[in-house]
């Protein structure tokens, strides 16, 4: 409710130069938002530079390995990047689409949210989903703490309870892009604890936003692009001449 | 239960026997009603799905349920819209065996659900860009019109020209009911473009073969029994339509699959060999493709055309048991085909959603073992439509007897 005067277009762009692989805001994910055992939000893949550009994701590289940081290719010439996948907040969400009770929901600022209140747990969104970043409650919630850590509360959206700390069974849930923090004027945990800075969110809609500037000349590309979900999750490929 | 109907001229249907079947059924069916009760106790964490390959067992058993219901629109329709008179005399068991399946394929989404007590809100609130809203519609669209068709059928007080009259129209309405139903069905799996293995324009037009193939199977099988335990009569020609009704089915579902194949292996993009790489000989799922080829295809296919087989009972009843395997290989190819291998296929893979102790919780590649409760479920819900098809054949007798 508190966005629906302005008309912000959310969006976030992960820089593979900077990205270390370090997991920590899969790690900053996981508390902020009391995410049980076994759930991950938010990973960092181990990947080959440039499979995010647009002209090679159609045909994504074969992995180098099934073990992360693993590089591409045999000494001395070898390639790796890392890529941090959660929610790509999708324009044309095929989670959005699919979902039959409309559990799963688009905000007017992009942002794709769950009803933890409406979801019936037919897990469609997650057959659905090409990114693979939506976890579902298989059963009773496991933490490895007996204290709920993080944002803590209930939050809704228009009456619509899009997180709870305390996990429902049998719903599906993923990544909120921290609605409870954009929404309050911060940014989503994951860009604040980023120790290499790799990550920056903004509005889409102000041409003059970082955001805006990386993926007009910035050349940021999306995941999957021809799939034509048209994320507003962006990733700027490893540039090898800057890394000359 | 005989002597209730002692006072019927003709004695019960599967008289003594049946009532044994029936008590073997019902035990079965409350098997699986325990197992469900356990599963809601413990959550969807007592299958064996987890977050890469999120379904299983009920979304296939689901898919072929469905595809069991169209034997009766066949049976109905193809005398009265396509002029096979030979096959009328199946209609009423046809469409029997329809609103049993297709009333059981409805209840066997209810245990995939995470929060069945919510399933109101498919009603409450439908998203109509959802497939599977427009299923759950046609699903019961094409429930509530078997039931009219079998009443019309079964109510002999009514004039005959009337009655004529009336299936004449329920048979044209409900052949492209009955379409819709399994392409809708193929439609939940065919339109997802995150699935390369689902997502094929072939999907709706192989659902719908395999659908007429192995509800004909269903057919075939009950009035092979009916045959053998109530001394139905059924005249030459009936046989002969349902068998090389199968045979072409076979024919033209095989057809369909190895142009799915011959355009993956043609095109050789990764991430749709990927998928079929596992199905193929050699793969870690082939026996789907040895099920599906041979035991469900080649040799049912043979067992039908080949003149010297046809026309024996047994070899008959194997063949359409065959099918239904090859058809249920053919759904579970599918549905775990499509979800073995993720798109972003990069180390370390997905959460699987759950946790134990010194185990890792990212899978690189699917893994799928059903759970004891998973195939209590699914036996209890075959159990069931079998009680419905014996028990609803004993009520309504829907096969002239011989005289």
């Amino acid at each position: 409710m508190a966005v629906t005067e302005t008309t912000k277009k959310w969006g976030m762009v992960v820089d593979q130069n900077r990205c270390i692989g370090c997991w920590t805001c899969a790690i900053g994910c996981k508390e902020i938002n009391n995410e049980p055992l076994g759930f991950f939000w938010n990973r960092v893949l181990t990947a080959a530079p440039g499979e995010t550009t647009g002209e090679t994701s159609s045909a994504v590289a074969d992995p180098a390995s099934e073990s992360i940081d693993v590089p591409h290719g045999t000494f001395p010439d070898v390639e790796m990047a890392y890529m941090p996948v959660a929610c790509q907040h999708c324009t044309d969400a095929p989670c959005v689409k699919v979902c039959p009770v409309g559990a799963t929901f688009r905000r007017d600022d992009g942002t794709v949210l769950v009803d933890y209140e409406r979801c019936i747990g037919c897990r469609y969104c997650m057959a659905a989903c090409p990114y693979g970043i939506r976890v579902f409650n298989w059963g009773d919630a496991q933490q490895p703490v007996d204290f709920t850590v993080g944002y803590g509360k209930d939050y809704r959206t228009d009456g619509r309870l899009v997180f709870t700390p305390d996990r429902p069974r049998g719903v599906v849930e993923k990544c909120t892009l921290c609605v409870e923090r954009i929404d309050s004027g911060e940014q989503p945990f994951c860009v604040e604890v980023c120790p290499a800075g790799a990550r920056v969110f903004g509005d889409l809609n102000d041409p003059e936003s970082e955001v805006s500037q990386l993926v007009g000349e910035g050349g940021a590309a999306q995941l999957l692009p021809d799939l034509g979900t048209d994320p507003r999750v962006f990733y700027l490929p490893v540039d090898r001449e800057r890394s000359v | 239960m005989a002597t209730v109907e002692a006072p019927a001229p003709r004695g019960v249907p599967f008289g003594r026997a049946g009532n044994g079947v029936v008590a073997a059924l019902g035990v079965l069916v409350l098997w699986g009603l325990a197992a469900w009760i356990y599963q809601l106790t413990q959550g969807l964490i007592a299958t064996g799905m987890r977050d890469v390959v999120s379904w299983g067992l009920y979304i296939f058993t689901f898919a072929f349920f469905v595809g069991l219901s169209a034997g009766g629109l066949i049976m109905a329709s193809a005398s009265e819209v396509f002029g096979v008179k030979s096959l009328r005399p199946l209609a009423r068991l046809g469409v029997l065996t329809a609103a049993a399946c297709v009333l059981v394929a409805a209840m066997t989404i209810i245990p995939d659900l995470g929060n069945p007590q919510r399933v109101w809100e498919l009603f409450r609130y439908p998203n109509w860009s959802s497939p599977l809203i427009w299923d759950i519609l046609i699903i019961i669209v094409y429930f509530a019109f078997a039931v009219a068709d079998l009443t019309v059928m079964s109510r002999r007080t009514t004039e005959r020209s009337v009655r004529a009259k009336r299936l004449r129209v329920l048979a044209y309405v409900g052949l492209p009911t009955a379409v819709l139903l399994h392409s809708i069905t193929a439609w939940i799996f065919g339109l997802q473009v995150s699935r390369p293995w689902w997502n094929t324009a072939l999907m709706a037009p192989l659902f719908v073969t395999s659908a007429i193939l192995s509800g004909t199977a269903l057919v075939a099988l009950a009035a092979l029994a009916a045959q053998r335990y109530d001394r139905i009569h059924l005249p030459d020609e009936t046989w002969k339509a349902l068998a090389g009704l199968m045979a072409a089915a076979i024919a033209v579902d095989l057809f369909l699959v190895a142009c799915d194949y011959i355009t993956i292996l043609w095109g050789n993009v990764p991430r749709e060999r990927a998928a079929l790489d596992i199905i193929l000989p050699g793969g870690s799922w082939q026996a789907l493709f040895w099920l599906e080829w041979v035991v469900g295809g080649i040799v049912p296919f043979v067992l039908l055309v080949v003149p010297r087989y046809r026309g024996r009972v047994g070899l008959f009843a194997l063949a359409s048991v065959l099918t239904m395997v090859g058809v249920y290989a053919f759904r579970i190819e599918l549905v775990v085909g499509g979800m073995l291998r993720p798109l972003l296929h990069l180390p370390p893979g997905n959460a699987l959603g759950s946790y134990k102790l010194g185990q890792t919780v990212f899978q690189f590649d699917g893994v799928y073992h059903p759970t004891w409760v998973e195939y209590a479920i699914v036996t209890g819900l075959f159990a069931f439509l079998a009680l419905l098809i014996l028990v609803g054949y004993r009520w309504l007798r829907p096969v002239e007897r011989e005289r």
